[in-house]
């Protein structure tokens, strides 16, 4: 062979060595460019100085704070910045950044190099917001001085920074997921910056309802376990005081210190981000995530759900109303059976949407399943590997709705059985009910999905998951005589079947009487309708299967 | 001793949900060639093309590239080849120079001045030194081809993938390319490109094959490929003196002879014969002592064969 053709010896750049990382270099190369940098450097300079000098003054010369509390007066102002410019300003640039690369179409050249899929995530992760990196760490001079004069302990700003810096590897990482599987940018930018919206509002409110863990994919606690070290004294001394009477967070009862658990729950995601990538990087037509890693994945998180609400409940911690009692002195609280009700139908809601998420992740579609087939053909195999992304996601479904049923079943246990509700029980028929509702709703989607692809399911969700909640709505806020009639409608929709199925089988609570009548029978009858279509729909589902099957073998057949 | 082909392409077909872009496509390539790949938009080439850069999997089918499976060795399959994507895209926050030194660090190539000197070796090679200070997104669109072409060819690939390389070139360009490609090809390197510029694939490759709606329908050298459309056909025009009308009958009878028709003093007929029965032709009508004074012989270009081709599927 001509030695000018050869195939190079293959040099594997070692995936930790981010400095040596060619796409990280390249980023350094075209985000550090002198002009722009220092027009960015300029402003996060001028901003942050402003910040910190004027919270400066302000306690030096308007409030009579110690020169040292006037020194801690800015961390937080700096702590904000420092956070818009990474977590959103980053995040943005990272699903953007993606995006972009498959716009140009310059994707393909990154695809084709030969380095590990790894290396080449770990080289977009640190490259493309290393621009803002450089901006947080133009800021850091101020927070330095402000932490040393304002004499805050390393144990305070230490864990505080750490979970800061995985936050941002977190937000990086839905962005660079969301720029990976969104190839439209301006959709990729608007959902990956909605989504670090909703960690920061919508989620932190479901922690408020009983689902601690996700108060965790945030800063926040570690923030607030921070707060008295990092406020001028007298300050900090008062949020101390306060948060001892918050609840404190444990997981089973262990104690672990907020900045470990936060690290530990943003651990899990980041690495489940990453696989996602890597495996996307590998092969484009890869599903986003393994059946084994999906599945270990929801159990994991229904581990984290129960594992922190479940301490919570003897001291009440964990109620709603708790806090705001707290805040009213009420010292005779004690929580509202419909609470414990609506909490118990939550939990099982929001694991009934993580069911369809990993359902919607693991499930292949038609063309996955050809080429399955096409290489058991080759390799002379008669049946799909079990664990091969063609290969159905029917087991692996039903075994994630069992865990959530289960986790549902046992979160409703504590929460009925508790010392606030003496005298209840939750027979094991609640347990049989929570089954079916898990099973009829994650097999029906996974069914619909596997059969007939996500145009038809996306229709689905419109029609039969979302329409009939607003026509209930309407009908329920237009005149009472109709509430009875909304709550048939409501039924329809599979996201009401856990309320439904809290308020039908708890019996600490009544129904309020317009809806004592209609919404258990509206339970009963629509769970024995989506009962019967999820067995239609299995039934369509193995047929189709085996049509693929016989025409992808049948095409072998013919091409040898 | 057989020598493998470098590529080796078996039942090929790539479906988009219900839509076939390529069907049952066997194709070999040996090494050292310069292959063409024809057809229409839409006629599968870049489906094709992705396939072999393990860009995208196949819905069925093998691709052999060099005795490497490219679904099942990936990583092998992407040292052994260069691919330059059709409308060639460069990052738009890059200088020339840059990219080509971020791609040759990611293919590993020795050590930084090996790098450099790989890429200045590959700038001279596409004519563009000058411009390795320059931002890629201020190049014309030639100088864009060229530049992507420099990137393809850093790592030395064995095979070379080349989709529309020579669209957005300048007819100066287009012959450096062609030369180059030649180059490359005498170096041992097999480069498969494509084109709906047919007479520039003609003119450049040792052998091509044709495809449309996803279907192969000839491959070979041009002539071979010519007559496997079943297209081996020429416009015939008969200048006689005398008897005209005559001269038509007769012809109107042979087999080979269609769409006849008498202008004047001339005799234009279609002829699908061989270039054997084309002088039978001619002797007979001498023979029948008509006063024969010019013969001429028309063959339909290439590019209206393969235009008529996809015509007549398009219809299809």
């Amino acid at each position: 062979m001509n030695p000018e053709i050869s195939t190079h010896p293959a040099t594997r750049h070692p995936s930790w060595k981010i400095w040596a990382n060619p796409i990280f270099r390249r980023y350094c190369r075209s985000r550090l460019r002198p002009r722009g940098l220092g027009v960015a450097l300029l402003i996060t300079v001028l901003i942050a100085g402003f910040i910190f000098f004027l919270s400066r003054a302000i306690g030096t010369h308007r409030t009579s704070l110690s020169l040292l509390d006037a020194e801690r007066g800015s961390l937080i102002p700096l702590l904000v910045l420092q956070a818009l410019i990474l977590f959103v300003l980053g995040t943005a640039q990272v699903s953007g950044g993606m995006t972009a690369e498959t716009d140009e179409g310059v994707i393909d050249y990154q695809r084709l190099i030969p380095m590990s899929p790894i290396s080449k995530v770990l080289g977009y992760l640190f490259g493309l917001p290393i621009r803002e990196y450089a901006m947080v760490f133009a800021t850091l001079p101020f927070t330095a001085w402000a932490l040393w004069k304002g004499e805050v302990a390393s144990n305070i700003w230490a864990p505080l920074y750490a979970v800061f810096f995985t936050s941002a590897l977190t937000y990086h990482l839905t962005g660079l997921v969301t720029g990976t599987v969104v190839r439209n940018r301006r959709w990729a930018f608007l959902v990956s910056i909605g989504l670090v919206f909703c960690l920061y509002t919508v989620i932190p409110q479901m922690a408020r309802f009983g689902l601690v863990f996700f108060k965790y994919l945030t800063i926040t606690p570690v923030f607030e376990e921070s707060l008295p070290g990092l406020l001028p004294r007298t300050a900090g001394a008062i949020v101390a005081t306060g948060q001892k009477l918050a609840p404190e967070v444990k997981f089973f009862n262990l104690g672990f210190p907020e900045a470990v658990f936060t690290a530990f729950c943003q651990g899990g995601l980041i690495l489940t981000f990453i696989i996602m990538l890597c495996r996307r990087w590998r092969r484009t037509e890869s599903l986003l995530l393994g059946k084994i890693w999906a599945t270990g994945f929801f159990i994991w998180v229904q581990l984290l759900l129960l594992g922190n609400a479940l301490p919570l409940i003897e001291p009440g911690n964990l109620f709603p109303s708790r806090e705001m009692s707290r805040r009213i002195m009420d010292t005779d609280w004690a929580p509202q059976a419909l609470e414990a009700v609506g909490m118990s139908g939550l939990y099982g809601l929001v694991t009934l949407l993580l069911l369809f998420a990993m359902t919607n992740i693991i499930t292949p579609s038609a063309e996955i399943q050809i080429r399955g087939w096409r290489r058991v053909c080759k390799e002379g195999g008669s049946s799909l590997p079990i664990l091969a992304d063609a290969a159905t996601a029917f087991g692996w479904v039903f075994i994630m709705a069992l865990a959530g049923a289960g986790g549902w079943y046992v979160f409703t246990q504590s929460l009925v059985e508790s010392r606030w509700f003496p005298g209840y029980e939750v027979p094991l028929s609640v347990l049989e009910w929570c089954t079916v509702v898990m099973l009829t709703g994650g097999l029906g989607f996974h069914a619909l999905l596997e059969a007939k692809g996500g145009r038809t399911v996306g229709m689905a969700i419109i029609f039969v998951g979302i329409v009939p909640l607003m026509i209930g709505a309407v009908l329920s806020v237009s005149s009472d005589r109709l509430i009875p009639a909304a709550s048939w409608l409501f039924g329809i929709s599979p996201a009401s079947a856990p309320l439904y199925a809290s308020a039908t089988l708890l019996s600490i609570s009544e129904l309020p009487q317009n809806l004592a009548r209609s919404l258990p029978r509206a339970f009963y009858f629509w769970q024995t309708v989506s009962a019967i279509s999820t067995v239609w729909l299995i039934i369509r589902l193995r047929i189709a299967r085996k049509l693929i099957a016989e025409s992808a073998i049948i095409r072998d057949t013919t091409a040898k | 001793m057989t020598i493998n082909p470098a590529i080796d392409i078996r039942s090929l077909r790539v479906d988009y949900g219900n839509f076939v872009a390529v069907d049952d496509l066997t194709l070999t390539v040996p090494p050292g060639e310069v292959f063409g790949l024809v057809g229409p938009n839409g006629a599968g080439k870049t489906s094709t093309f992705r396939v072999l850069t393990t860009l995208m999997e196949p819905t069925y089918g093998e691709v052999i590239l060099c005795g490497v499976d490219v679904i099942e060795d990936i990583e092998t399959a992407r040292r052994i080849v260069g691919y330059m994507p059709d409308l060639a895209p460069v990052p738009s926050d890059l200088k020339v120079g840059e990219f080509l030194e971020f791609h040759a660090a990611a293919y590993g190539l020795g050590t930084r001045a090996q790098r450099r000197e790989r890429v200045a070796e590959c700038l001279e090679e596409v004519a563009l030194t000058d411009q390795r200070g320059s931002w890629c997104k201020a190049l014309s669109r030639g100088q864009t081809q060229r530049v992507v072409l420099a990137k393809t060819l850093l790592h030395r690939p064995r095979i070379l993938i080349l989709d529309e390389p020579a669209s957005g070139l300048d007819p100066l360009a287009r012959r450096d390319l062609r030369q180059a490609l030649r180059k490359l090809a005498d170096t041992g390197a097999t480069v498969f490109v494509s084109s709906h510029i047919l007479s520039e694939l003609a003119e450049m490759c040792s052998s091509l094959c044709v495809m449309n709606r996803g279907k192969l329908l000839a491959s070979g050298t041009v002539q071979e490929v010519r007559d496997q459309l079943g297209r081996n056909e020429r416009t015939l025009t008969v200048s006689l003196l005398n008897r005209q009308q005559e001269a038509a009958d007769w012809l109107e009878s042979r087999a080979s002879v269609h769409d006849l028709r008498v202008s004047g003093q001339q005799v234009v007929f279609g002829f699908t014969g061989t270039d054997d029965d084309q002088a039978d032709l001619m002797e007979g009508l001498i023979q029948r002592g008509l006063r024969v004074r010019a013969f001429e012989e028309k063959r339909s270009s290439f590019e209206d064969i393969l235009v008529e081709v996809a015509e007549s599927n398009r219809n299809a």
